[in-house]
C-alpha cells in the first residue's frame, strides 16, 4: 500500500513540475539511422557513432515544488567528443510530435558544426547564427522551436541574477544575431534543449588517453547500450597508499598489488542497471590496466577436451626470412581445426533484412546473359564477322565463325574468405559490439549472399600461437553446401591468440589453387598488422605476409584485403599493392561492405 | 562558343599538350564538366570533335571501322577514331574503362611517339594527321579490380584531374546555364555540397553539377523546390529509405 501511494504521489508531483509529453515522444532508436546520415551530410565526422546520452546533474535554481518532486536536477544534454555524438535517448519536450522530431535534427545540425568557442552560451549563439544564415528552411524550423520553447522556460522572481540571466538567454534565443553579456550567477543556467554542451561541462575533464579505455570497457549498462554515463576520475596514482593490515614478514609467498578490473563482472544482478542509472557518477580507476600492461606470456592452449577438433596432424609450411632472403623450410605447423561441437542454428534474425536485400542482388549474377561473338554455333548471326568473311573471302571453313552465342552464365570464379580471429578482434567498437561480432555478422551475410551467386566459396578463420600451432579454423569448405551446420560454426567463432598471416595465406593458396575455376579470389578480412609472440611482430611478419601474397599472385590468385584498421594505409599498400585493399572506417559497416565489395570486384568478370 | 567556365589552369595544359602532340587523359567524377571542357577546347581550336561514349559492348571495330555491304559487295567503312586520325580532329573517348579490353590496345600505338593507327582488317597503317588529338576520360570513382585502367595505358597520357567546381564558380555555372536567380542557385549548391559529404559512406555517386542544373531547370519551370530536389537530387542517388528521409530533411533546411 505504501509503495502504491508513493508511486501515485511520484507520478502526480513529477507531472506537475516537468514538461514531458509522453504521447508525442520521439525516440533515438527510431530516428538514429536517419540522424546519422543527416549528421554526416552537414559535415559531422563520418566515423562518429550516434549514441544516447545519460542525464547529467545541473545545479539550477529550482522551484520548491521541483525540490519536493526531486526533479529539475538532471537533464539530457547533447554533447560530442572524438568518438561520437551523444543525443537524448528520447525527446518529449513538445506536445507536437513534429517539433520533437525537428529538435533532434536541429541538435544534429548544431553538433555537426565545429565548436567555435569555449563559452557555452556564446558558442551556441554563434553556431545557431551560422546555421540559420545559410539555411533558410532551418531558420524557419528554429524559430518555431524557439517560440514554443520560450513558453516553457522557468519563471524566476523578477529581481536577482537568475532572472537577468534567464532574460538574457531568452533574448539570445530569440535574436542570435546579437551578442549579449550573460550575467553569471550562483546557479548554472537552466539547460536549453536546443543547445549542445561540452562533454565535461559540469564535471572534471577526462584525459584523452584514458577516455579510450573508458568507452572501450564501459559495459556498465548492457541493455541500454547507447547510454553514456558521466565519469569521474579518482586519484589512485599513489600506489604506495595501499592498506596492508598484516605484517609482510608473515607471508609465505611473495605477491604484488593487482589492479582487478571489476567493470567486466559478468554476473551482474538485474538491479545493477537501475543502480547505475541512479548513480550520478561512476568512479573508475585511472590505472586499471597497469597490472597487465608490461607482461607478455604465452597463452596456454585450452585443454584438449574443451578445444575444437584438430583435423589430422597438421601441415608443415615454410616461412620467409627477410634477413637471409630465404625460406625457413617446414617452419610453421598449420593445424586445421573444426568446431565439431557447434550446434546447427538459423541465420540470426537481425541480419535477415540485409541478407534478403543482398540475396536479390546476388541472384541476378548467375543469370547474367553474356554474348560471345565469332562462334561456330549460336542463336544469332554475327553480322560483323559475316561481313568480314564476305570481304576477305575465306576459303578456310574453320575461320567461318559467324554466330553469336548467348551463354547464360560465364562466371568462373571461386572465392576463399579468410578472416582474422585473433584475440585483437575482441576489442570493442561500441558499447555492445566487438570486432569479432562485426566479423561474424559479415561472414553470415557474405555466405547468405554468395549461395545465390552459385560461385563456389569457402570460409576459413585463422589465429596462431607462434609457429608451432597456426590454427586454421574450417568454417566451410568448397564441397560442403551452406547449411545450418555451417551457420552454427560461424556462430561458434571465438577470438583467440595471434595473427601469423603468412602461414594462413599460404595454406589458403594451396586450397584455392586446386579449384578448377579460371578466376580465384582470396578475400582477407583483418583488423591489423600481422603479429605473433616471437619475432613475427614488426617487419619480419610484414615481409613474410608480403611474400605469401606474392606467391599467391604468381599462382594466378587475386588477393584482396578488407580491413577495419584505420591506420592500414601505412602498410597495406606494401603488402597488397595500391589497388588491392579497402579500408572500412566503421567496423559496423563491414557486413554490408564485404558483399558489396565482392560484387564490385567480380561483376565485370562475366 | 560554348559557355564553359574555366576552373583552373586546364586550358593552358590542354594547349601545351596538343602543341607537343601528346595525348590527354581526363579523370573526374560523373557530371563535373569533362565533356563540356573537351567540347569547349575543340571549338576553341576549331577542329572537328568526334565523341565516342564507351559501353561494355563497345569493341575495337566500333572505333576503328568495319566492312559493310553496299550494292557492289562489301566495302570498308572508317570508324570515328580512324576518321579523326585521317582528317585531323579531336577524338574524345568518354568513360574508356567501360569499353572492352581490346579497345585500349588499339590506342597504344596512337598515344606514343609513333602516332600511327594500324588497321588490322585491311592491312593499312595510317599516320595520324598533324591536327589529330586523342583525349580519353574516365571516372576513378569505383574500385573494381578488373575494370581499372591498366597502368601501362594510364602512363601514356598527360593527365588532367577534374573535380566539382568551387562553390562560387558552381553557383555562377548554375546561374549561367539555367538563368535561375542567384539565391536559389546558391541554396542548391549549398545543398549539393552537403550531400557530397555522404559520398562513400551512404551514397555511391555524388551530386554532379549536371544534376544541380537539372534541378534548377525544373524549378525554373515552376516545379516546387522540394519536388525538384526530391526528383532530381535525391531519388537518382539512392534507393535506401532511411537515406532518402535524411536527404529530404536536408532539402527542408534550405527550402
Amino acid at each position: 500500500m505504501e509503495e502504491f501511494v508513493g508511486e501515485v504521489w511520484h507520478k502526480i508531483i513529477t507531472k506537475k513540475t516537468e514538461t514531458n509529453y509522453q504521447d508525442s515522444k520521439v525516440t533515438l532508436d527510431d530516428q538514429g539511422a536517419r540522424l546519422a546520415v543527416y549528421y554526416r551530410a552537414l559535415g559531422g565526422n563520418s566515423a562518429h557513432n550516434i549514441n544516447g546520452c545519460d542525464k547529467r546533474v545541473v545545479t539550477t535554481r529550482r522551484m520548491w515544488l521541483q525540490k519536493i518532486a526531486g526533479n529539475g536536477r538532471k537533464f539530457h544534454l547533447t554533447w560530442k567528443n572524438q568518438h561520437g555524438l551523444y543525443l537524448p535517448p528520447y525527446i518529449a519536450q513538445f506536445a507536437d510530435k513534429r517539433l520533437n522530431e525537428n529538435l533532434y535534427y536541429w541538435l544534429a545540425s548544431m553538433a555537426a558544426q565545429e565548436t567555435v568557442c569555449d563559452n557555452i552560451i556564446e558558442n551556441n549563439r554563434r553556431l545557431t547564427l551560422q546555421l540559420i544564415q545559410s539555411h533558410p528552411g532551418l531558420k524557419r524550423q528554429y524559430f518555431e522551436l524557439v517560440d514554443t520553447l520560450l513558453t516553457q522556460r522557468p519563471r524566476y522572481p523578477e529581481q536577482g541574477d537568475d532572472y537577468l540571466q534567464e532574460q538574457a538567454i531568452q533574448a539570445s534565443l530569440k535574436n542570435p544575431e546579437q551578442s549579449l553579456l550573460i550575467p553569471s550567477t550562483r546557479f548554472q543556467h537552466h539547460p536549453v534543449p536546443l543547445w549542445i554542451y561540452p562533454s565535461e561541462a559540469y564535471l572534471l575533464s577526462v584525459d584523452d588517453e584514458t577516455e579510450e579505455e573508458l568507452t572501450g570497457h564501459s559495459d556498465i549498462i548492457d541493455d541500454k547500450k547507447t547510454i553514456k554515463k558521466q565519469a569521474q576520475r579518482i586519484d589512485d596514482e599513489r600506489e604506495t597508499d595501499g592498506l596492508i593490515i598484516f605484517q609482510l614478514e608473515s607471508l609465505f609467498s611473495w605477491s604484488e598489488q593487482v589492479n582487478l578490473d571489476r567493470c567486466e563482472d559478468e554476473t551482474e544482478n538485474e538491479d545493477s542497471e537501475s543502480a547505475a542509472e541512479d548513480l550520478d557518477i561512476i568512479s573508475l580507476a585511472k590505472k586499471r590496466k597497469a597490472g597487465s600492461a608490461g607482461i607478455k606470456f604465452d597463452l596456454d592452449l585450452p585443454a584438449p577436451e574443451n578445444d575444437d577438433l584438430p583435423l589430422g596432424s597438421g601441415m608443415k609450411l615454410p616461412e620467409w626470412n627477410y634477413k637471409t632472403k630465404s625460406f625457413k623450410k617446414d617452419f610453421c605447423l598449420v593445424q586445421p581445426m573444426l568446431s565439431d561441437e557447434a550446434l546447427p542454428c538459423p541465420l540470426p534474425s537481425h541480419l535477415k533484412p540485409t541478407a534478403n536485400k543482398l540475396a536479390q542482388l546476388f541472384s541476378h549474377l548467375s543469370c547474367n546473359p553474356a554474348r560471345i561473338n565469332k562462334q561456330q554455333d549460336g542463336s544469332e548471326i554475327d553480322m560483323d564477322s559475316w561481313m568480314e568473311g564476305l570481304a576477305s573471302n575465306f576459303k578456310d571453313t574453320s575461320k567461318q565463325n559467324f554466330f553469336i552465342n548467348d551463354k547464360k552464365s560465364l562466371r568462373d570464379i571461386s572465392c576463399l574468405l579468410l578472416t582474422d580471429i585473433s584475440l585483437s578482434t575482441e576489442a570493442h567498437v561500441s558499447e555492445s559490439k566487438r570486432v569479432i561480432d562485426c566479423i561474424r555478422d559479415s561472414i553470415f551475410v557474405f555466405s547468405e549472399a554468395l549461395q545465390y551467386s552459385q560461385d563456389p566459396f569457402a570460409i576459413y578463420g585463422f589465429s596462431s600461437i607462434k609457429n608451432k600451432q597456426v590454427r586454421y579454423q574450417m568454417i566451410k569448405n568448397y564441397s560442403e553446401p551452406y547449411s545450418d551446420q555451417v551457420r552454427g560454426r560461424i556462430q561458434a567463432i571465438k577470438p583467440g591468440f595471434y595473427t601469423r598471416m603468412g602461414a594462413a595465406i599460404r595454406q589458403s593458396t594451396l586450397l584455392l589453387e586446386k579449384q578448377p575455376t579460371k578466376q580465384k579470389l582470396l578475400l582477407i578480412v583483418s583488423d591489423g598488422k600481422p603479429n605473433d609472440l616471437d619475432q613475427y611482430e614488426g617487419r619480419y611478419g610484414v615481409e613474410d605476409t608480403r611474400q605469401a601474397i606474392l606467391e599467391a599472385k604468381q599462382k594466378g590468385i587475386t588477393p584482396f584485403c578488407i580491413t577495419i584498421d584505420t591506420k592500414a594505409n601505412d602498410y597495406l599498400p606494401y603488402l597488397f599493392g595500391s589497388q588491392n585493399f579497402s579500408i572500412i572506417k566503421r567496423p559496423q559497416d563491414l557486413c554490408v561492405e564485404l558483399p558489396k565489395l565482392y560484387l564490385n570486384l567480380t561483376s565485370s568478370l562475366s | 562558343m560554348t559557355d564553359y567556365q574555366v576552373q583552373s589552369n586546364e586550358v593552358g595544359i590542354f594547349q601545351a599538350a596538343i602543341d607537343n602532340h601528346l595525348p590527354l587523359l581526363i579523370k573526374g567524377p560523373t557530371g563535373c564538366g569533362k565533356t563540356k571542357f573537351v567540347e569547349h577546347m575543340a571549338e576553341k581550336l576549331k577542329r572537328p570533335l568526334y565523341t565516342i561514349a564507351c559501353h561494355d559492348d563497345l569493341s575495337a571495330s566500333d572505333l576503328v571501322g568495319r566492312h559493310l555491304i553496299g550494292k557492289d559487295g562489301t566495302f570498308w567503312q572508317d570508324g570515328p577514331l580512324t576518321k579523326a586520325v585521317r582528317e585531323g580532329g579531336v577524338c574524345y573517348i568518354d568513360e574508356i574503362v567501360e569499353a572492352r579490353k581490346d579497345t585500349t590496345v588499339v590506342l597504344h600505338p596512337l598515344s606514343d611517339h609513333r602516332r600511327i593507327l594500324p588497321l588490322e582488317k585491311n592491312g593499312e597503317i595510317i599516320e595520324a594527321h598533324k591536327d589529330f588529338v586523342l583525349v580519353v576520360s574516365y571516372n576513378p570513382g569505383y574500385q573494381n579490380l578488373l575494370k581499372g585502367l591498366k597502368p601501362s595505358t594510364k602512363q601514356r597520357f598527360v593527365t588532367l584531374e577534374f573535380d566539382y567546381p568551387k562553390e562560387e564558380l558552381e553557383i555562377s555555372i548554375v546561374c549561367q546555364q539555367t538563368a535561375i536567380d542567384i539565391k536559389t542557385a546558391s541554396q542548391l549548391v549549398g545543398l549539393a555540397r552537403e550531400i557530397r559529404n555522404l559520398k562513400d559512406s551512404d551514397i555511391n555517386e555524388s551530386v554532379s553539377t549536371r544534376l544541380i542544373i537539372y534541378t534548377a531547370l525544373m524549378i525554373k519551370n515552376g516545379l516546387s523546390a522540394q519536388d525538384a530536389c526530391n526528383h532530381c537530387l535525391i531519388l537518382p542517388l539512392t534507393d535506401e529509405q532511411e537515406t532518402i528521409e535524411a536527404l529530404k530533411r536536408l532539402v527542408n533546411n534550405y527550402f
